[in-house]
């Protein structure tokens, strides 16, 4: 963001608050006005979106963009739906861990990884997506390989609760963690730290050459985005209460990327709304278009790839092209 | 012989085989990238394309060489109206990065490959080599099918053809310019934009013709394309991005591991391409022959 | 930025308001799966797209047959279906169950050709009462210890398929050795290990099982050349789809086929593959528990009914769904609502099909005949013709 654009921006801030105010308020109304699968969908939704926006965190903000971003997700997911099946139910417990454990995951190839740039990364990335990918398919004593692990059973709100059966009461939950880790996120954003992200995204040389050690940062933002995606593995997992190998697939990591360019990159809130088009049309949209599903996927891809919204500073994987 | 090296030399010589063809499929993709700086993730899609062109014109039993040229030809001009038209496409997103670019020719692949399963159906579909390739040789012993024999040799012919033109034409020497220097070409009075179009063209013609030459060996069916794609970008990214010997060396050293490796770690197998390339890339982050100043 | 805050809340509004209008009702109440009056709702979840698309297409068409035979009726009643796409794997299958379950609130479910879709959805149809009945997918847990009063199954489970043929062939080679070979996912493994249960049972010994990459293999020349070294005097498959193609292809090309016999699981030459293969499928022996070659009457009819309508021969698939409906049939006349389905499907007795006549087990699944096939050429065709029975029934 350049300084050009502060003083309107200053001035616009309570119109952004009150429009933000509004779209919670209406998202924490959902329960209460549509029926219990259209609950279900949204919550999915709302999985998916943390997923993407701690995607644009990485590639948006930080200009790293991952074709991997299944992985910690799907390792999120398997951490709590294991401890589900096994040691607890308590659904903010099984977020945290599997924060945790993607985090680890990112932070385990992360050091490697962010050493590369552009394309290089991307590939790199994908590799790791591909390679975590077949160790869920082949480690059947942990992951049930290709069968996946199902009877996860329903989360509970604290330790003894009642498990949560109900849609609307389990998107309620959904929306909160999602609340709170993408404002995590947006703290994250919005700090020093975040400037030095764009910056490195920017220029790296540049930023090198002022004394920053770009490394550090690269790092830390790989592993929060790890940790992202592994807390929108367990909210997945709390709807779905099913988790395989295909949760850690490269459709997986593509459709998280797709969201945020359909989203416009740096924005996180455009991220989430990239988050719904995917989600909606992959899964509300395809079963129903007798086997055409693929081809209205690309159509979207392509549409929103070209109708992006404007005013968005467009992302460079390399050199920018002089633009401020 | 050393026994070793009887039993394997079949394997050795399928890996060479393996790994021309991927080359042949690989090769578009590098050039594109090398004069675009776009990842064209339709590559997969439009060599399959061409596999389905095989299908149509080799279809039904015993077609000879000459059914075989003729769907070379039809995967020639699809493939350049095909490439043409991705280039325009890609073109207008040129200033607003590369992921962009990439991410709309991933939706172009799913369109295509959705129409071509529309078309063909979603039955495997095999494509029988031209009739005097259609038997086997006998190699120190063992069977090994004539057709794959001839894939290396076409496949290297291939090579030297795009050798020749990139390294030694004058169509050739603008592009390497252009890559280096597009403004100081354009300064020249070359039109630069014609240029890539013809190159991004010619890219996805040589995916077509992949398509052609590999449909007796891999066959055509929904889902080839995402397979053909994962090995072109693995091949073309431990090559060195952008470098035709780069993906030339890359091709041959998957096709390698693809086939001696699994041969050796029969129980690493599914880790093998995308651990090779990963080691590869941490040892040389821009690949075995990629330029060290391109991050790509 | 004052405009994009508008068109943020703009977008969010409309999208709301479609879904609000789309699902009005509140996510707050217990989900009730009610017998509605009018047509009884069956959806039928059948790959329409990726690698599976050719079986959910067989699949459709064999339930559809024997619902247009009826009249557009099961059990008397009038039946409206829903088809909705499982797609490839389990990441599209969960959500379009999901889909038909709680949005168009089907009746029952049929159809499903992947085992992990129909283990994922096993749970959510047992909580919300509405049968399953699957047409394809063969994980032995659905009939085993994830069985459940709400699944059953019309098709077969992997290691049962596999199993039948382990006595015949440990009679063919006596003393020899067998190699195993198939895709390293949770089928490959069932029906390996059910051959090998079967076959070392019968006194027969493994020269060496090789699974491979599930879905990525195109080239067998490696895992062809272990087989060649190991002195196996025969072979056991199990593939499917394009990796059944590339097998049955190098394993004539690479010289085995002349000197190596080679058994399978029926699947392998089953359907489109068996086209795509050519003359390099000939002198296969598989089992199977279905061939269009069987010459009961039940059978003709049915083929020569296919035919005319498809323009194809049937396949196993189209008849696995075919008898879904027929299940469902017998299950309807009982009552509507999900409980009165289950009660009618267990009191299903022996189901007259082109396969031969089969029962339900107490796991739910068919207990039913495999039959020695083997391909060979007729009229010009390459067929599965039937030797004999491999297990009494």
């Amino acid at each position: 963001m350049s300084t050009a654009t502060e003083a309107p921006a200053a001035a616009a801030r309570p119109a952004t608050a009150r429009a933000a105010g509004a779209v919670l308020v209406l998202l924490a109304l959902v329960p209460l006005l549509v029926s219990s699968n259209v609950a279900d969908m949204l919550t999915r939704v709302l999985a998916f979106a943390l997923l993407a926006i701690g995607l644009d965190l990485l590639a948006g903000v930080a200009g790293l963009p991952s074709l991997g971003q299944a992985a910690p997700f799907g390792v999120g997911a398997y951490a709590a739906a294991l401890l589900g099946k096994h040691v607890t139910t308590v659904g903010p417990v099984q977020l945290v861990a599997a924060a945790a454990a993607g985090a680890a995951l990112a932070a385990a190839v992360g050091w490697l990884l962010v050493r590369s740039r552009g394309t290089y990364f991307l590939m790199l990335t994908l590799a790791v997506g591909e390679i975590v990918h077949e160790l869920a398919d082949r480690w059947e004593g942990v992951t049930g390989g290709t069968n996946g692990l199902a009877g996860v059973p329903a989360i509970t709100l604290y330790p003894g609760g009642p498990p949560v059966r109900l849609a609307g009461v389990l998107y309620w939950y959904v929306l909160a963690a999602v609340l709170v880790c993408a404002g995590l996120l947006w703290m994250v954003s919005r700090s020093a730290f975040g400037q030095t992200l764009r910056g490195i995204r920017d220029n790296e040389e540049r930023m090198r050459s002022l004394g920053y050690r770009t490394f550090p940062p690269k790092y830390a933002v790989f592993c929060i985005a790890g940790a992202a995606a592994g807390a929108a593995g367990s909210l997945w997992v709390a709807q779905s209460r099913f988790v395989s190998p295909a949760d850690l697939g490269f459709e997986v990591s593509a459709m998280a990327l797709l969201a945020v360019v359909i989203g416009g990159r740096g924005s996180l809130w455009g991220a989430a709304l990239g988050a719904a088009v995917v989600v909606l049309v992959r899964e509300e949209l395809s079963p129903q278009l007798g086997g055409r599903g693929p081809l209205v996927l690309g159509l979207v891809f392509v549409a929103a790839v070209y109708l992006l919204p404007r005013g968005f500073a467009g992302m460079r994987i390399h050199r920018p092209r002089g633009e401020a | 012989m050393p026994a070793w090296l009887s039993d394997n030399l079949i394997t050795i010589v399928d890996g060479v085989a393996f790994g021309v063809l991927l080359f042949t499929i690989a090769v578009g993709l590098s050039l594109v990238f090398g004069i675009m700086d776009v990842l064209n993730l339709a590559h997969g899609a439009l060599y399959l394309v061409g596999a389905y062109v095989a299908v149509r014109f080799a279809r039904g039993g015993q077609a000879g060489i000459g059914a075989f040229l003729l769907a070379g030809l039809a995967a020639v001009a699809v493939g350049a109206a095909a490439g043409a038209g991705l280039a325009v496409l890609t073109r207008p997103l040129a200033r607003r990065g590369h992921l962009d670019q990439a991410l709309l020719t991933l939706g172009v692949a799913l369109i295509i490959g959705d129409l071509l399963s529309a078309r063909f159906g979603n039955d495997v579909q095999s494509v029988p080599p031209p009739a005097f390739l259609a038997g086997s040789v006998s190699l120190v012993g063992h069977d090994y099918p004539s057709y794959r024999l001839a894939v290396i040799i076409a496949g290297l012919a291939l090579a030297v053809l795009v050798w020749l033109l990139v390294e030694r034409s004058r169509a050739g020497a603008l592009v390497r310019a252009t890559v280096a220097d597009a403004p100081m070409v354009r300064a020249l009075g070359v039109d630069t934009g014609r240029l890539v179009v013809a190159v991004f063209a010619f890219g996805v013609v040589l995916a077509c013709l992949g398509g052609v030459l590999g449909a007796p060996v891999l066959g055509a069916y929904p889902g080839l394309d995402e397979r053909v794609l994962i090995l072109g970008l693995v091949v073309v990214v431990l090559g060195g991005l952008g470098s035709v010997s780069g993906a030339f060396l890359g091709a041959l050293v998957i096709g390698q591991v693809e086939v001696l490796g699994v041969s050796l770690l029969p129980q690493y197998a599914s880790f093998l391409v995308f651990g090779t390339m990963a080691v590869v890339l941490l040892l040389r982050p821009t690949g075995m022959l990629g330029r060290a100043g391109k991050p790509g | 930025m004052r405009g994009l805050a508008r068109r943020l809340t703009t977008i969010v509004a409309a999208g709301l308001t479609v879904a609000l209008v789309a699902g009005c009702g509140s996510s707050l109440e217990e989900d009730q799966q009610g017998a509605a009056d009018g047509p009884v709702k069956v959806g039928l979840l059948v790959p329409k797209s990726g690698v599976y698309a050719p079986l959910g297409r067989d699949m459709e068409n064999g339930f559809r047959m024997y619902l247009e035979a009826k009249g557009g009726k099961l059990g008397g009643r009038t039946v409206e279906v829903v088809v909705a796409d499982e797609g490839g794997g389990p990441d599209t299958g969960v959500p379009a169950a999901q889909k038909l379950l709680q949005q168009d609130k089907v009746t029952t479910l049929v159809g499903i050709v992947n085992s992990a879709v129909a283990l994922g959805v096993r749970d959510q149809v047992t909580d919300s009462k509405v049968p399953l009945i699957i047409a394809n997918a063969g994980a032995n847990a659905i009939t085993g210890e994830q069985r459940s009063d709400y699944v059953w199954r019309t098709s077969f489970a992997n290691g049962e398929v596999a199993g039948a043929l382990g006595g015949y062939v440990a009679d063919q080679v006596k003393d020899g050795k067998v190699f195993l070979a198939a895709p390293d996912y949770a089928a490959g493994k069932e029906a390996t290990a059910g051959f090998q249960e079967a076959f070392e049972a019968a006194g027969g010994q493994v020269a060496g099982t090789e699974l491979t990459p599930f879905g990525t293999t195109t080239n067998f020349q490696p895992y062809l050349a272990r087989i060649q070294r190991s002195g196996a005097e025969a072979v056991y498959c199990f593939y499917a789809g394009a990796e059944a193609v590339a097998f049955v292809k190098q394993y004539q090309q690479f010289g085995l086929a002349d000197r190596i016999p080679l058994y399978c699981s029926g699947f392998v030459t089953e359907g489109g593959v068996l086209k795509a293969q050519g003359d390099a499928a000939l002198g296969i022996k598989g089992s199977l528990h279905y061939s269009d070659q069987l010459d009961n009457p039940t059978n003709q009819k049915f083929v020569a009914d296919y035919s005319a309508r498809y323009g194809d021969t049937p396949t196993v698939y189209a008849v696995q769904a075919y008898d879904a409906a027929a299940v469902l049939d017998q299950a309807l006349a009982k009552g509507a609502t999900g409980d009165a389905i289950v009660e009618g499907l267990k009191g299903v007795g022996e189901v007259d099909s082109p396969r031969g006549p089969w029962r339900f087990t107490d796991g739910h699944g068919p207990d039913q005949v495999y039959y020695l096939r083997e391909t060979e050429e007729q009229g010009g065709k390459i067929v599965n013709a039937i030797v004999r029975p491999l297990t009494g029934s």
